[in-house]
């Protein structure tokens, strides 16, 4: 692989991600200064996080890491070794945030994206809120996703979207 | 919160509160962006572009070596200022950046006096700007390497960042190709004259005038900060060129590199996806990185993509402005003679700032101060050595409800009027009182609670310095259709298919609008069929598809939905000429409902459109339109803002309580797209009323926060409550005679924050961003 190299003084690191484990040659595969965000997007082709600022500033590329929300692209990838990394692909397309994000109309507060550029994001730091916190309140729900922006703005409809991603996840089903 | 609007007709799917036809794709992270169908692994052989940029506010390149830089492994190609195919390009910045707008070709361009931009120019003009070199290689990160190893002798000019420095004689003259000896810019033949209106007679109304007021205004220069930057890649093979991008109009995009670099329009494929918002930004479609890559691939032969990073992405803002107006009014309150003076901030580049001092004027004066006899609007555009200014999202209009919202409110206090009343009298579409103005502000005073508002400085006080206040703002709502003529025929096709279902193609580049669910809606409502057996393809791509609707101006929600409604009522016409001899009767007595046509006096005997079509071919039914607006002149509708804002007089802390942003839209097309405007569009409003700012330091003219940390765009903890309120008053010409909205959900809220302001301390701050340094200023404690 590396010329320079023999078998044994290779790097590997193992990342599972969305239950599939990767091996990845450091210094070949990946250097040792990508970022978790870059790994995923680029060798992977998990195209569903986005690097909106690629410096911590807006929550686009946020994963699942180990249960909890990480920004992927201030995570070196060497970082996630023996990791275990949930990216929006690794969600059911009956998930119940992706439901209630998609679905979101409740009069007087608008949909729960525009553009939909931040909406991966918004949807995995949501998902790590519920696992912890199955009926968080609005306060909870606004610290929770404080680190993402939307600049479409639709911030009061993804408190929405939230709030009834935790009624059907505690089984309060409503249509 | 409101309990929901109902619309005065009603229909089965326009006007109904449902979920987004995008919703899943976007929620569920499926939705591809251009930089997600661009990964190196679909496109192996794929480089990267990178191009210098400028560490002076204003230099020239006196020498530049590049052989340092082409000698590292993994670069493919270096081009310079000064190749012959880089110094022959002309650009203009200006030109076919609208594909709405007449001059879609280089010829009938925008602007042609400011042709003051050139790709990889010499001379640079603020700290960030594109210089002199572009290189291709095999990663970002040899690139980005290559360009440290470029050796550049620069010659540092003296440079201006203040707009009034930089109209004073003697002062550094950016632009002496466009100007010799001023940085103010000429009138051009696009932009009209500097006396941009002038009837009447304003300085004999002003001595006549019981009562004269002067207001001032400063506003910053905000920008798009969108979550997607910039990204394109170009393959350039033969004689074909395709770019994919996130530009906000395909085949705008098209005419852009055929009239640029001279590939027939057939030749040249624009695709565009999914993007990460508009907001104005793409409106300065002729961006240079086009062109560069474009000559990299050519060059190289090989797939080149570039992108900004986060700030690179900081490369074109609102139009600072300093706003003046002179009300004369008689005592009764009747305005006798308006004089306006704005004067904008071009920054480094002219780009479209004359369409926000001009352009955008004619309608606010048609539709606002149409009642004001004497009336006189000058415009002037100066340069700067900051970023390029341009198109944002309520361009021109933003600004000038900022100065004239000023000017009302201190004209009703010293009349001792109450300002709703004063504007009712005076402004709007003829006659007087404008219903649809005034349904707006009786409806938003309502919400906001306005007979609790007090005399400035008298409000209330909360927990010993915390002041509360109430203001409010309105505008004309613009882009009804006749204004949107100029976009000439609209295209659309409805096909239906043998098993009922329907490919609607109606191309426009998804910004998050809505307007792909309005075009949904409206095919679903005309012909019958079920808004789920509609598909609208979301991927725009010129080779396959009639020409696409650029996503200017707010409109495409309901110009599309128009003429969608004429295709799909001849796919319609079609369906029951071919099921009438099957039921025996006339296709008179026929319906169709959600894909079912059946006889209207027995809604029993029918037949499915599947059945019907079913052994009729694959595409058995096919309608098109290519049809230009309805032009009748209808005026326009109105919008206002009004907010209840605390001021705590200790930390200069500046906090929204409570918004009411009230809409007259003639038809509401989508009501939850139309809430989501009004609610969202206030992220980018309340930022650069309060938050947002690009800060210099005047030593080096060097902008010191180009990033999402230090350029505060709101987040979810600061956003206020906002009530939307949507309303059909007002009625266009059409079968909807809806208007654009996305534009004017802005145009009020700095404005009203402002008189909130005023309203709480009794002081006015009118230099925008209303920042705690500023409030405490006025206070006296600072």
């Amino acid at each position: 692989m590396l010329p320079d190299r023999k078998e044994g003084e290779f790097h590997k690191i193992k990342i599972k991600v969305n239950g599939t484990v990767y091996e990845f040659v450091v210094d070949y595969d990946i250097k040792p200064w990508h970022t978790l965000a870059y790994v995923l997007r680029e060798k992977l082709g998990l195209t569903g996080l986005k690097t909106g600022c690629d410096e911590g500033a807006c929550g686009a590329c946020t994963v699942i890491m180990d249960g909890k929300a990480v920004l992927s692209c201030m995570t070196l990838a060497v970082e996630a070794d023996g990791g275990e990394i949930l990216t929006i692909e690794g969600l059911s397309a009956k998930d119940p945030v992706i439901q209630a994000f998609a679905e979101q109309c409740e009069p007087g507060y608008g949909t729960a994206m525009q553009c939909g550029y931040c909406t991966p994001g918004f949807v995995m730091a949501s998902k790590a809120l519920l696992s912890e916190n199955p009926n968080p309140t609005v306060e909870e729900i606004k610290e929770a996703l404080s680190g993402n922006i939307c600049r479409c703005g639709c911030y009061p409809a993804i408190v929405k979207a939230v709030l009834h991603a935790a009624e059907r996840m505690r089984g309060e089903v409503r249509r | 919160m409101t309990k929901g609007f109902k619309s005065r007709v009603t229909r089965k799917y326009i006007g109904t509160y449902r979920p987004k036809i995008d919703g899943w794709e976007k929620a569920s992270g499926r939705a591809k962006y251009v930089d997600d169908l661009t990964l190196k692994s679909k496109f192996p052989g794929m480089l990267y572009a990178k191009v210098l940029r400028s560490p002076h506010p204003h230099a020239k390149i006196k020498r530049v070596d590049t052989s340092k830089a082409e000698a590292l492994p993994g670069v493919k190609a270096v081009i310079t200022y000064r190749d012959p195919e880089v110094a022959s390009l002309r650009p203009t910045h200006q030109a076919w950046t609208d594909g709405a707008d007449p001059p879609t070709t280089y010829d009938r361009m925008w602007w042609p006096k400011y042709r003051d931009r050139r790709v990889l120019s010499d001379h640079v003009c603020w700290v960030g700007d594109e210089a002199g070199v572009a290189v291709a290689a095999e990663s970002e990160e040899i690139a980005e390497e290559a360009l440290k190893l470029i050796e550049v002798e620069w010659e540092a000019l003296p440079f201006v960042l203040d707009l009034e420095e930089a109209m004073k004689p003697g002062a550094p003259i950016i632009h002496p190709e466009i100007v010799p000896d001023s940085n103010v810019l000429p009138p051009d033949p696009s932009g009209g004259p500097d006396v941009v209106v002038e009837r009447g007679d304003v300085e004999r109304e002003f001595a006549k005038a019981d009562v004269v007021v002067e207001a001032r205004t400063r506003y910053h220069n905000p920008t798009h900060a969108l979550m997607e930057n910039w990204c394109c890649l170009v393959e350039w093979n033969d004689d074909k060129l395709t770019v994919w991008s996130n530009a906000y109009e395909a085949h705008q995009t098209s005419m852009h590199f055929s009239e640029m670099l001279g590939v027939p329009l057939n030749k040249v494929r624009a695709i565009c996806p999914y993007i990460g918002a508009q907001m104005g930004r793409a409106d300065e479609g002729e961006q240079m990185f086009f062109l560069f890559t474009a000559l990299l691939a050519k060059k190289t032969g090989r797939p080149v993509k570039f992108k900004h990073s986060r700030r690179e992405a900081f490369h074109n803002t609102r139009t600072a402005q300093l706003g003046y107006c002179k009300i004369g009014a008689k005592k009764d309150g009747t305005i006798t003679a308006i004089h306006l003076r704005l004067t904008g901030d071009s920054g480094a580049y002219m780009g479209h700032t004359m369409a926000s001092l001009k352009i955008t004027q004619p309608t606010y004066i048609q539709s606002c101060l149409f009642n004001v006899l004497s009336l006189k609007l000058e415009a002037y555009a100066v340069y700067t050595n900051k970023v390029p200014s341009g198109i944002m999202r309520g361009i021109g209009h933003v600004q000038t409800n900022f100065i004239m919202g000023l000017a009302i409110d201190m004209l009703a206090e010293k009349l001792g009027m109450d300002p709703i009343e004063l504007v009712l009298k005076n402004f709007g579409w003829a006659p007087l009182p404008n219903k649809s103005l005034e349904s707006v502000l009786r409806e938003g005073a309502k919400r906001i609670g306005w007979e609790r508002r007090r005399k400035p400085g008298e409000g209330p006080t909360y927990e010993g310095a915390k002041r509360r206040g109430i203001g409010f703002s309105f505008h004309n709502n613009w882009h009804a259709s006749w204004q949107e003529l100029r976009r000439g025929p609209v295209q659309v096709v409805v096909r239906v298919n043998c098993d009922g279902t329907v490919n609607l193609e109606a191309p426009t580049v998804e910004t998050g609008t809505g307007s792909n669910t309005c075009c949904v809606l409206a095919c679903a409502e005309a012909l019958g069929v079920n808004a789920k057996d509609v598909h609208w393809t979301s991927t725009v791509d010129t080779e396959t598809c009639v020409k696409d609707q650029v996503q200017t101006d707010s409109a495409v929600s309901h110009i599309f939905p128009e003429i969608i409604h004429i295709a799909a009522l001849d796919a319609k016409r079609q369906l029951l000429e071919l099921a009438a001899p099957e039921l025996g009767v006339t296709p008179e007595e026929l319906e169709i409902e959600d894909g079912r046509i059946y006889i209207k006096s027995a809604p029993k005997k029918g037949i499915l459109l599947k059945d019907l079509l079913s052994g009729r071919g694959l595409g058995p039914i096919l309608s098109s339109a290519s049809k230009t607006l309805p032009s009748e002149i209808t005026g326009v509708p109105y919008v206002a803002a009004f907010v209840e804002v605390e001021v705590d007089t200790e930390t200069g802390q500046v906090k929204v309580l409570k918004m009411v942003v009230v809409h007259d839209l003639g038809t509401v097309m989508f009501p939850s797209g139309a809430e989501g405007q009004q609610v969202g569009g206030q992220c980018l409003s309340l930022g650069e009323t309060l938050t947002e700012e690009i800060i210099y330091d005047e030593e080096t003219g060097i902008p010191l926060n180009f990033n999402l940390i230090n350029y505060k765009v709101p987040m979810m903890p600061d956003f206020p409550d906002i009530e939307p309120v949507i309303m059909e008053v007002w009625k266009g010409a059409g079968e909807y005679g809806a208007c654009g909205m996305g534009e004017s959900v802005l145009s009020c809220t700095p404005r009203a924050v402002a008189n909130a302001v005023y309203n709480a301390i009794g002081l006015r701050i009118d230099d925008l961003p209303i920042t705690p340094d500023k409030v405490l200023k006025a206070l006296g404690k600072i």
